[in-house]
């Protein structure tokens, strides 16, 4: 309903719009005249009149004008050009870059500057550039935009927001998230409620100077993200939709899929299973094999009576002429769909000298590959700033979001549809069948009754069904999100303003989980029925003095501030089961009443800061700030004082530079300063807290965890390093180094649990961040109707902990804590594998082998159980013995080592190419990592030796020992045999290279000529088609290392979402 | 010019005056509890202090206590069940899902880096230190507090850290109680932050010793009500007999010996009798004798043992969802736990036990819910039994036999078959047994009653036994261990190794 809402007010739009057209049509391209880059967003102004528009981000315009009319071009950071019309309908322009009015406004954190002023490190994103991409948030659209900034998908679930990175992995337990920051505001709601649509821009600060202004927040970077306005606009009305296809393009793992594929590596893991465990012969182990195949795998779909009817001992295939009682289904068949994606947004706005605002509504379904997972969202925006008086300013910031999102089938557990169909042994059918191997009528929701495998006795996934459990079941968040600013910004004198701003932000979100009331879990219970309401408070109040004045060449400007923050989550939830109504998400329909529970998370956070910066002729550029945070979440030492500075020298101002053809623009630039963390921590780390448990209607305080009352921030000392440039009108460009140094690390130290507790939150060690990044553009083509550009950046960077924890045991650092597959010690990132080493399957037996490291105690050459160095980083060697290699069968006894392998890429970033021709944009964007490993995980599983028929296989599995004498890596099918429990135990088998290049985006554009479309109204009319995620090359198929921080797979994960959609947006 | 010094007035007012009042930075927890906020809540009311010895009681039912996500991590009956894999009497029958087939196929014991391993460390651990925090906060391990209430709180606390002590001492100590001199696990009697070395059997167990009989004399007179969970005199002295026995010394197995008969002529229990011993049915299939199915702690002979609630909110995860057909968990989804069929073949025909298993071996009418719908229970309200009448009845009978006291051993034992069989005559031939073999017959007939209940693994160790398994055990049928055999007892977890550099000083 609300979407032909939405569709009614676009075609009304353009009715009105055609109702004003009027005059004839001048259109044109307006250029740099520095790179001849078109120019996006200069306002074109017909002298006289009240007639204005702005060029789009290819740089063209139209406007309707009489043939003597005058057109005034302007823009910020460029000097106004006015043009006589003269009875031309193609007028195009270049502007020619104001030098002392420098270039770009940039946001940062409180307050703005030019990127030409700024010391420290701000990439400013503009919208258009996230607009383009068919993802329903910032957080996705960001890849590939800035060097430095790592984005992690890590689901394909429509509405989830992306983890994002800034320079490195900040902490090692503590926070390595970046602040968000929204209109000034910094950010505790969800990304997903920010219309994408409503961004201006978006800017990344990585450096101190940038966010050492936000303090304890801002060790990990800041994003500052800015809605649009109306301000120096007409009227307008601005409308698009965006109609697609979301579908599941990239690969999954290969898999076996034939059923007698499966029986066959079935019957061959049984063989061998008798031969290992009871020393068999070979007819004894055919017999066993044979009497086994069908009973304990349940394989039982073709009509035979036994294996040996079955099963080819020589081939160990299925023999020739076995037919199938039915054909199981392919469960991916039936898990993924190809599903719409509509995207529709209409936005008004305008401004005059007191006046201005923008205002949107935007509606949003974006349905994922999995069945019944979806997301559904409306927005509406309003953005208004007047002046009340010649000394006062006041505006608002309000945003509203409506969303509901559906995630069935993505449980961490066997209710994972994405573990289902890549593990699911191909023997096992979706649908039960009778005993004649027909489908079942479902007497109560219609269909085929799906196969739980009560009673095929299926191994895999016993008694659940994820794909039935996600068609008859319901997982849904309905969140209900407002967020925005109010302010009231007060001009005292010339160049002394009071600012003051009272930002906040509210949601209200119910998780609804229910269980089908006739299948699956709770079926036994009549259906259950699970809410949990969490209702989020934000508030931030700032009041803030700045001073801003120009004295001749000295350009100055100072600010001091008091902000205070508040965040309360409520949580309630309530469960029950027994539903009168199988469909009702009411509770009033549910017979039996589990307990309810209810909590609240909170902290306060309250700050003092000041900034100055200081400029002389633009050249000499100097900026200093100081904050001092206090935080609820620390115990006894709340408060910490952080602060930056910077500095910056225009090379290119200077008279030595003044004529050079070359170098149109230097910059060198530094920054040191100190920022915080206190993410990561909880909310109430100090004290030591227990569970309240009912014993028997009595309380009881079971004990949980240990505080630390003495815990405190995180500290980053960070300097930079960087140079800005634009070489004549190939490239331009931005090199940085930094490197921090964090402190204080909060870190989750282990104790030998024999204590009584496992681990504490402590204040210790150090840990390295350093790395390079580069940003640049290469204009490589540029003519009156064409252009070509290549960007590309990237970042190196290392991570290493220089300083471990205290172990209060010894009074010494410890030597080494062991993280999964990683280990931290000193001079090691954390993410340096520390690994059993696999090495290899003895031709003999199939068996794995993995090394060890021993001291030959008895002196014998060789190893004996009982020699081994468990882990070779804490073996300290009393005895001074020698170090020996040598290999073991015995999983336990292998020595865990540093391999020498990271899960830390060498290089990583992305490559933008932009090209015009005439009306035609086209984009390209895509991401690359080089030189890094992730461990895949989800590969080990499907390359395991588990029990037959209760796994699947990868189809790398074909490659196993067989028989004596074979040489290959992957080991014998054995049953789980007790010898070779740990094949797929973490090693280094599983270790693979984490490169990956992948087109994340393109995107080719039509801009209608303006003559064509202002018969229309309109004043603008662009059409599109995009395409998201269509390819990715990895080391594997199916494996996607950029879809988690350490690379590493999961087997529940909702793998990437491909998207193609076509376009149209009409501005009037 | 006014409007300026009024503006730059509110300007500083509001720099100054908005600076957040003193407690604006003062936060405390609410999913769960400080103790801070308990001795502020104390204050008001005093017992509520009684919640701490509470928890403690929670944690042994309580999913993760372990210090895991698994399914199999539920507190003291998921060791239980550990103890009776081991033992070799309980059989895993399938591994759909695999939760405890690396305890039935024996590498959990030999490889020291897997949570199996770690769990039951880190679940006594825990008690142990909550115990020492209980204890060093009503004044220490000497400590008599006059008043009533606290003694009786430090009693419990001490029996627990010994029962505590006594599963680590059985789990991580190949030998049990061997010579005594063998350094087997660290001894924490107050909390502390730093890890402590292996301390000897010896050190341990006269620490378990010294606890329970302080705990014996500071709970005498304390009533716990109807209510079973807490640690009363008579569970104290039956966790005495337990660490007595298997530390074994003459002296102790005379105490033994007095402490369950204590227990038994106190009258305070029954033993369980036929009609709660095994399910009975009428022609129909209904269920004649609802007292049946060991799921309800009103049963007269549980003496310590845990009412579960709806608001105890367990579900798949635990005993009766990894043990009990009747409940929607692993047992029905393909991992069922089975009754060893060497054990099942000794048991005599016309033994009512022998009908708690089915054709298949399923203990399903020994435990069960009682709707006893397939699959049926989702949220588990049947109880936890952790201590029975019916162990001090054959404690008694195997300290009298290792004692040489064959009468009273045979007296203790007919006590019991009494109620297991319908014909004296069906059991007479004990009369006849004495030394090795009436001690034979007492571990056969401990092993039969307590089957699925955690504790055959403990008479395992302390008689010093072997066991075979059975033909249907999916891995090692037929093979044969000794009590002491590396693969039946835990290696010290590697969180510990790694993370205790004193353990080995």
């Amino acid at each position: 309903m609300k979407q032909k809402l939405l569709s009614l007010i676009f075609v009304w739009t353009c009715l009105v719009g055609i109702a004003f057209a009027q005059d004839r049509q001048v259109r044109g391209k307006v250029t740099s005249s520095t790179d001849g880059a078109p120019l996006g967003g200069v306002s074109v102004l017909v002298v006289g009149a009240s007639i204005a528009t702005q060029t789009d981000a290819s740089g063209n315009y139209s406007i309707e004008v009489g043939a003597d009319g005058t057109l005034n071009f302007s823009m910020l950071g460029y000097v106004s050009k006015r043009v006589k019309i003269a009875n031309q309908s193609t007028l195009n322009v270049e502007l020619v870059s104001d030098e002392t009015a420098l270039d770009e406004i940039v946001i940062v954190g409180y307050g703005s500057t030019t990127k030409e002023a700024f010391t420290g490190s701000a990439k400013k994103v503009d919208g258009a550039n996230l607009q383009q991409k068919n993802t329903s948030n910032l957080s996705q659209a960001l890849a590939g935009e800035v060097a430095g900034v790592s984005v992690v998908n890590g689901s394909g679930q429509p509405g989830t927001a992306a983890t994002i990175r800034v320079r490195g992995f900040g902490s090692v337990n503590g926070n390595r998230s970046p602040l968000i920051v929204v209109d000034g505001v910094p950010y505790s709601g969800n990304l997903t409620s920010i219309n994408n649509n409503d961004i201006e821009s978006a800017t990344v600060l990585k450096d101190a100077t940038a966010t050492a202004i936000y303090g304890s927040r801002g060790a990990n970077g800041v994003i500052v993200i800015t809605t649009k306005s109306g301000k120096g606009q007409d009227s307008f009305i601005e409308a698009d939709v965006n109609f697609g296809s979301n579908m599941a393009l990239l690969p999954r793992y290969d898999v076996i899929r034939s059923p007698e594929q499966y029986a066959g590596l079935s019957w061959e893991s049984l063989y061998n299973y008798s031969q290992a465990i009871g020393g068999y012969t070979d007819a004894q182990a055919t017999e066993y094999a044979n009497n086994q195949i069908v009973t304990q795998g349940s394989i039982n779909i073709w009509d035979v009576a036994n294996g040996s009817e079955l099963i080819d001992p020589i081939t160990r295939t299925v023999k020739s002429g076995v037919d199938r009682l039915y054909d199981p289904e392919n469960w991916e068949d039936y898990a993924f769909q190809n599903s719409n994606r509509t995207d529709i947004n209409v936005k008004f706005g305008g401004s005059n000298d007191k006046t201005n605002y923008f205002t949107s509504y935007g509606y949003l379904n974006d349905q994922g590959y999995s069945i019944n997972s979806d997301f559904k969202r409306y927005t509406g925006r309003l953005n208004l700033d007047h002046k009340v008086k010649p000394w006062l300013n006041v505006g608002l910031n309000f945003n509203v979001s409506k969303s509901e999102r559906n995630n069935n089938g993505q449980s961490e557990d066997s209710g994972s549809i994405f573990w289902f169909v890549d593990n699911m042994p191909s023997v096992y059918p979706l649908f039960e069948r009778d005993e004649n191997g027909n489908k079942i009528d479902n007497p109560y929701h219609g269909g085929f009754v799906y196969d739980y495998g009560e009673n095929s006795n299926r191994r895999f996934g016993s008694l659940t069904n994820s794909i039935a459990d996600a068609t008859y079941g319901v997982d849904r968040h309905n969140r209900n999100e407002l967020n925005g600013r109010g302010y009231a910004n007060f001009n005292v004198i010339k160049g002394l303003t009071f600012e003051n701003s009272f930002g906040y932000q509210y949601y209200n979100n119910n998780q609804i989980i229910k269980n089908d009331k006739f299948y699956g879990s709770a079926a036994s219970q009549g259906g259950s029925l699970y809410h949990q309401n969490s209702e989020m408070n934000f508030y931030n109040f700032l009041n803030l003095l700045r001073y801003r004045n120009q004295f001749g060449d000295h350009n100055f400007e100072a600010l001091a501030a008091h902000e205070a923050s508040s965040y309360n989550l409520k949580y309630l939830t309530l469960s029950g089961s027994g539903l009168v109504d199988p469909n009702s998400l009411d509770f009033n329909n549910v017979v039996v009443s589990n307990p309810n529970g209810g909590y609240t998370e909170d902290y306060n956070l309250e700050s003092y800061f000041g900034q100055i910066n200081y400029d002389y002729k633009g050249t000499y550029l100097l900026s200093g700030s100081v904050r001092r945070d206090g935080s609820s979440r620390f115990k006894n030492n709340k408060w910490g004082t952080f602060g930056s500075i910077g500095a910056g020298w225009v090379l290119s101002n200077e008279e030595f530079l003044a004529n050079n053809d070359v170098i149109n623009f230097l910059k060198l630039k530094a920054s040191y300063g100190l920022i915080g963390d206190q993410g990561g921590v909880g909310y109430y780390p100090g004290y030591d807290v227990f569970n309240v448990v009912n014993v028997n209607d009595e309380p009881g305080f079971s004990f949980d965890s240990k505080g630390n009352e003495d815990l405190t921030w995180e500290t980053s000392k960070m300097f930079q390093a960087g140079v800005e440039f634009r070489l004549g009108n190939y490239l331009t460009g931005t090199v940085e180094y930094y490197l921090k140094n964090t402190s204080d690390l909060i870190f989750d130290r282990r104790i030998g649990p024999s204590v009584g507790y496992a681990l504490i939150k402590v204040n210790d060690g150090n840990l390295r961040n350093s790395g390079l990044e580069f940003d640049l553009t290469g204009h490589i083509l540029k003519g009156s109707d064409y252009y070509l550009d290549l960007g590309i950046n990237g970042e190196t960077f290392k991570n290493k902990i220089t300083k471990m924890p205290i172990d209060p045991n010894t009074g010494q650092p410890k030597t080494l804590d062991i993280q999964g597959t990683a280990g931290w010690a000193v001079g090691h990132s954390i993410y340096d594998f520390y690994l059993r080493e696999f090495s290899g399957v003895d031709p003999m037996d199939g068996r794995s082998t993995w090394k060890v490291y021993y001291t030959d105690n008895n002196n014998n050459n060789e190893f004996d159980a009982g020699e081994q160095i468990p882990s070779l980083n804490q073996f300290e060697n009393p005895d001074n013995k020698e170090i020996k290699e040598g290999t073991t069968k015995n999983y336990a006894q292998a020595t865990q080592f540093y391999n020498g392998k990271s899960a830390i890429p060498k290089l990583r970033g992305a490559l933008n190419l932009r090209a015009g021709y005439k009306n035609f944009d086209l984009s390209v964007q895509m991401l690359y990592s080089f030189g890094g490993y992730a461990y895949d995980g989800a590969y080990a599983t499907l390359m395991g030796n588990s029990v037959v028929g209760s796994n699947n296989w990868h189809t790398d599995i074909l490659n196993r020992w067989q028989k004596e004498g074979d040489i290959t890596d992957v080991p014998r099918l054995s049953n789980n045999a007790t010898t070779d429990q740990n094949v797929s135990s973490a090693s280094t088998r599983f270790l693979t290279k984490a490169n990956y290049l992948a087109l994340n985006n393109i995107r080719l554009a039509y801009n209608f000529d303006a003559n064509l479309v202002s018969p229309l109204g309109l004043s603008n009319l662009g059409v599109w088609v995009s395409a998201d995620n269509l390819w990715y090359h990895s080391a594997r198929r199916g494996f996607y290392p950029s879809t988690a921080e350490s690379g590493a797979s999961d087997m529940y994960r909702y793998s990437p979402l491909s998207t193609i959609s076509a376009g149209l947006r009409a501005k009037f | 010019m006014k409007r300026k010094f009024y503006i730059i007035l509110l300007a500083v007012a509001s720099i100054s005056t908005v600076a957040c009042k003193k407690d604006f930075l003062e936060k405390t927890p609410s999913e769960q509890i400080s103790n801070e906020q308990l001795d502020l809540l104390a204050i008001q009311d005093p017992t509520i202090l009684n919640g701490y010895i509470n928890g403690i009681y929670g944690k042994m039912f309580e999913v993760g206590s372990g210090g895991t996500t698994g399914h199999d991590d539920f507190g003291q009956k998921g060791y239980d069940m550990y103890a009776d894999m081991l033992a070799g009497d309980m059989v895993l029958a399938g591994t759909n899902y695999g939760w405890y087939s690396n305890i039935a196929n024996l590498t959990a014991t030999v490889n020291y880096t897997v949570n199996q391993a770690y769990m039951p460390w880190r679940y006594y651990y825990s008690i142990i230190y909550a115990a020492n925090t209980v204890i060093e906060s009503l004044g220490g391990n000497d400590a008599n507090p006059e008043e009533v209430v606290k003694a009786q709180m430090i009693g419990q606390a001490k029996a627990l850290r010994a029962y505590a002590y006594f599963y680590l001492a059985n789990f991580y100590s190949k030998e049990g109680y061997g010579t005594g001199n063998e350094k087997i696990l660290p001894l924490y009697i107050v909390p502390g932050t730093v890890n402590n070395p292996k301390s000897t059997a010896k050190e341990i167990y006269d620490q378990m010793v010294d606890d329970l009989d302080d705990a014996i004399v500071k709970l005498d007179g304390f009533s716990r009500g109807n209510a079973k969970h807490a640690v009363n005199q008579s569970v104290a002295k039956g966790l005495l007999s337990y660490v007595l026995a298997a530390r074994g010394a003459n002296a102790d197995l005379q105490r033994v010996v007095s402490l369950t008969n204590e227990i038994i002529s106190s009258k305070e229990f029954n033993m369980t009798d036929s009609l709660e011993a095994v399910a009975n049915f009428n022609e129909a299939g209904e269920l004649q004798n609802l007292q049946s199915g060991f799921n309800s702690v009103s049963t007269k002979s549980w003496m310590w043992a845990v009412d579960l609630t709806l608001a105890n909110n367990l579900d798949l995860v635990s005993w009766w969802g990894q043990v009990d057909l009747f409940t929607y968990s692993y047992a029905w989804a393909g991992d069922p736990k089975i009754i060893d069929d060497g054990l099942y073949a000794e048991i005599k025909d016309q033994d009512i036990r022998k009908r708690q298993f089915d054709e298949d071996l399923w203990p399903i009418n020994k435990f069960f819910a009682p709707d006893r719908r397939i699959g049926g229970q989702r949220n588990v309200i049947t109880d936890y039994v952790y201590m029975r009448l019916d162990e001090m009845v054959l404690l008694n009978a195997e300290a009298n036999a290792r004692l040489g006291n064959s009468a009273a051993a045979i007296a203790s034992l007919k006590s019991l078959l009494k109620l297991r069989f319908a014909d004296e005559a069906d059991y007479s031939y004990v009369d006849g047994l004495s030394g090795s073999a009436l001690l034979k017959e007492i571990y056969l007939q401990t092993r039969i009653e307590l089957w699925g209940e955690g504790k055959t693994y403990l008479a395992l160790k302390r008689n010093k036994e072997s066991l075979t398994r059975g033909s249907n055990h999916l891995f090692y049928a037929g093979d044969t261990y000794q009590y002491n055999d590396p693969a039946i007892t835990f290696l010290i977890p590697q969180a510990e190794e790694l993370n205790n550099p004193n353990l080995n000083k």
